[in-house]
């Protein structure tokens, strides 16, 4: 459907399902040969492997550039923050809460952004990260301002009768690989499904999409809600990761960090946002490169990109993937 | 309602700025109908389809769509009922597709109740995907891109890029197509295939036609009526033979 997947060419072995399973094995094997630490960066990949399909779901799929993921991740950090510290409700509860009001919120921004042209709407959904701190900061009542919300629990988990707590960091690795396999099986069926096509359709041309009967507009604004409730349960599994938050989690940092996980990666592929998130998240973290230090390094991603790669590594990817099926 | 006119309008105009680009045109097109629209370059044809299909809002004026009045109805509001779709004058496919996904998009929007459906996943998603599919090879046949229909649309000729245009415009099976200069850029041979196409659109469909062309030839030989404009004004209308005799369309557009 898209560009990079178009180029796998349909000759030769199709290698992607077992590929697919000889990585799912990696993935669930990888507690065995690494230590905390890095599964640690892999935690936080995956974590931002949310936010960031939501973000490709909307810029790599529909054509829309958002500097909001930050906002919706924040929101979805702090309502889980507190509702764990005030009800004690249990994770799943939190999760799917912190998804819903992130995107519920999207509604009446979206509805006034996406009536502005690309480039205020850019400069709009960047004020959202702006106001969504500046809240965070002097709402004090609810949100404790600067001291932020701490002792999170841990994911607890209530079915019935049984109940436990997702501690450790090998526990937390499982848990994270789950909803990130889900989000990125949720991210592929709405790629694949006609809305996802209608999508690319705006993306392409969207007075040509208009004129085959697309209601642009809806779509935009229910994809931009889509994104912004993938964002907020990203932020939702931040929050009960690091058992804090803080106005901190509303940084354009992390909107940037999105950014570079979506156009790095390959915008408007699924597996390229997985590879981006690994690559630039994963690895800058197993490094422990210092935040300053990765702002640097992004910026000289962005440039390396723009001048060498203005498609990503999923065509990068995709010419090594035929390269291997035609050698078969 | 047989005799009801397919498309009426009546006193449509557009300004922009000082410019009357469109200037109180009443304009019909009748069911089963190949109907011309000629005229100079900027005597306001496209802008005149712009507010027939409701890409631009015009200033004054009713379309009346099947008896329907659907004056300042949205783009997309209209090309959704499926009723009557419109090309544009400069070529736009959606490049990154190929031509067969061009025509599955152009079709869906008739095929699926409501958005949120499009999401759907299931069979039943799947099955209209599929009959969408089956259509858009026919239709592909039929205007003769079996070959490159799976290669990127971007990638084509023009020519081939308004054939795709042509045949999306078929899928949802609507009742009137407005064309936008079918023809500007395509070889002799590939003229023939359009007009073929239209003709066949036209006669085993049922399809009725208004058609923006500079190539009077093409008018002459595939319309019944003709309607001209000028600096936004009906100059004339009649059959091609009258138009073409007609002294000032001579004057104003055919030359000689
Ligand atoms: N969006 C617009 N903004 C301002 N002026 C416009 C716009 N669209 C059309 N016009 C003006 O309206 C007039 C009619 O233009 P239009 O494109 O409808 O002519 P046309 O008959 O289709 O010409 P052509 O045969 O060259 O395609 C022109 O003077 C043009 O400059
Ligand atoms: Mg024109």
């Amino acid at each position: 459907m898209t560009p990079a997947e178009l180029s796998i060419p349909a000759t030769g072995r199709d290698l992607r399902l077992p590929f697919g399973v000889a990585l799912a094995a990696l993935a669930c094997a990888a507690p065995l040969f690494l230590g905390n630490y890095p599964l640690h960066a892999i935690i936080i990949a995956l974590i931002f492997l949310l936010p960031a399909h939501g973000l490709n779901l909307l810029l790599g799929y529909t054509g829309l550039l958002s500097l909001a993921q930050a906002a919706f991740f924040g929101i979805g950090a702090y309502t889980s923050a507190l509702l764990a510290v005030h009800f004690g409700t249990p994770f799943y509860v939190n999760f799917l809460a912190a998804g819903v009001v992130a995107g519920a919120i999207a509604l009446p921004l979206g509805i006034p952004a996406l009536r502005l042209r690309a480039t205020s709407f850019v400069m709009c959904t960047l004020g959202f990260v702006i106001i969504g701190q500046a809240i965070a900061k002097n709402w004090i009542s609810l949100t404790r301002g600067d001291m932020g919300l701490a002792g999170i629990p841990k994911p607890y988990f209530a079915l019935g009768p049984v109940s436990f707590t997702v501690s450790g960091t090998v526990g937390f690795y499982y848990l994270v690989l789950v909803i990130a396999a889900i989000a990125t099986l949720a991210a592929y069926l709405i790629v694949r499904s006609p809305a996802g096509r209608n999508m690319i359709a705006i993306r392409e041309n969207e007075t040509l999409a208009e004129s085959v009967g697309i209601p642009t507009w809806n779509y935009k604004l229910l994809v931009f809600m889509i994104s912004a409730a993938f964002a907020g349960l990203g932020g939702s599994v931040y929050a009960h990761y690091l058992t804090v938050v803080s106005p901190l989690t509303f940084q354009m940092y992390y909107s940037t960090t999105m950014l570079i996980i979506v156009l790095g990666g390959g915008a408007g592929t699924i597996s390229g946002v997985i590879f981006g998130s690994l690559l630039f998240v994963g690895l800058t973290e197993a490094l422990r490169v210092a935040p300053e230090l990765r702002m640097i390094a992004y910026g000289f991603c962005l440039l390396g990109l723009v001048f060498w790669f203005p498609s990503g590594f999923a065509p990068i990817i995709g010419r090594f993937w035929s390269f291997l099926e035609r050698r078969k | 309602m047989t005799g009801l006119p397919i498309l009426d309008i009546s006193g449509l105009s557009k300004s922009y700025g000082a410019v009357r680009a469109v200037d109180g045109i009443n304009l019909h097109v009748d069911r089963g109908e190949i109907c011309g629209l000629i005229g100079p370059n900027g005597s306001g044809k496209s802008t005149f389809f712009d507010c027939v299909t409701g890409l631009a809002k015009p200033n004054a004026g009713a379309v009346k769509l099947d008896g329907q009045d659907i004056t300042g109805w949205s783009l997309s509001d209209i090309a959704r009922e499926g009723r009557m779709l419109r090309s544009f004058q400069k070529t736009v496919v959606f490049s990154a597709l190929d031509v067969e996904e061009n025509l599955v998009i152009a079709g869906q929007m008739f095929t699926f109740p409501g958005i949120l459906s499009t999401f759907g996943v299931g069979s039943a998603a799947r099955n209209r995907v599929a009959a969408l599919r089956e259509r858009a090879r026919e239709l592909i046949k039929i205007v003769g891109l079996w070959d490159v229909r799976s290669q990127a649309a971007g990638k084509l000729s023009g020519g081939q890029q308004k054939l795709i245009q042509f045949a999306s415009m078929l899928m949802p099976e609507p009742k009137l197509i407005l064309l936008d200069e079918p023809m500007a850029g395509i070889n002799p041979k590939l003229i023939e295939r359009v007009v073929e196409s239209i003709r066949l659109a036209n006669m085993s469909f049922g399809v009725s036609f208004l058609i923006i062309e500079h190539n009077i030839d093409v008018v002459t030989s595939l319309c019944t009526r003709v309607v001209v404009l000028d600096q936004g004004r009906k100059l004339a209308e009649g059959t091609p033979d009258d138009i073409v005799q007609n002294q000032a369309v001579r004057e104003a557009y055919l030359g000689g």
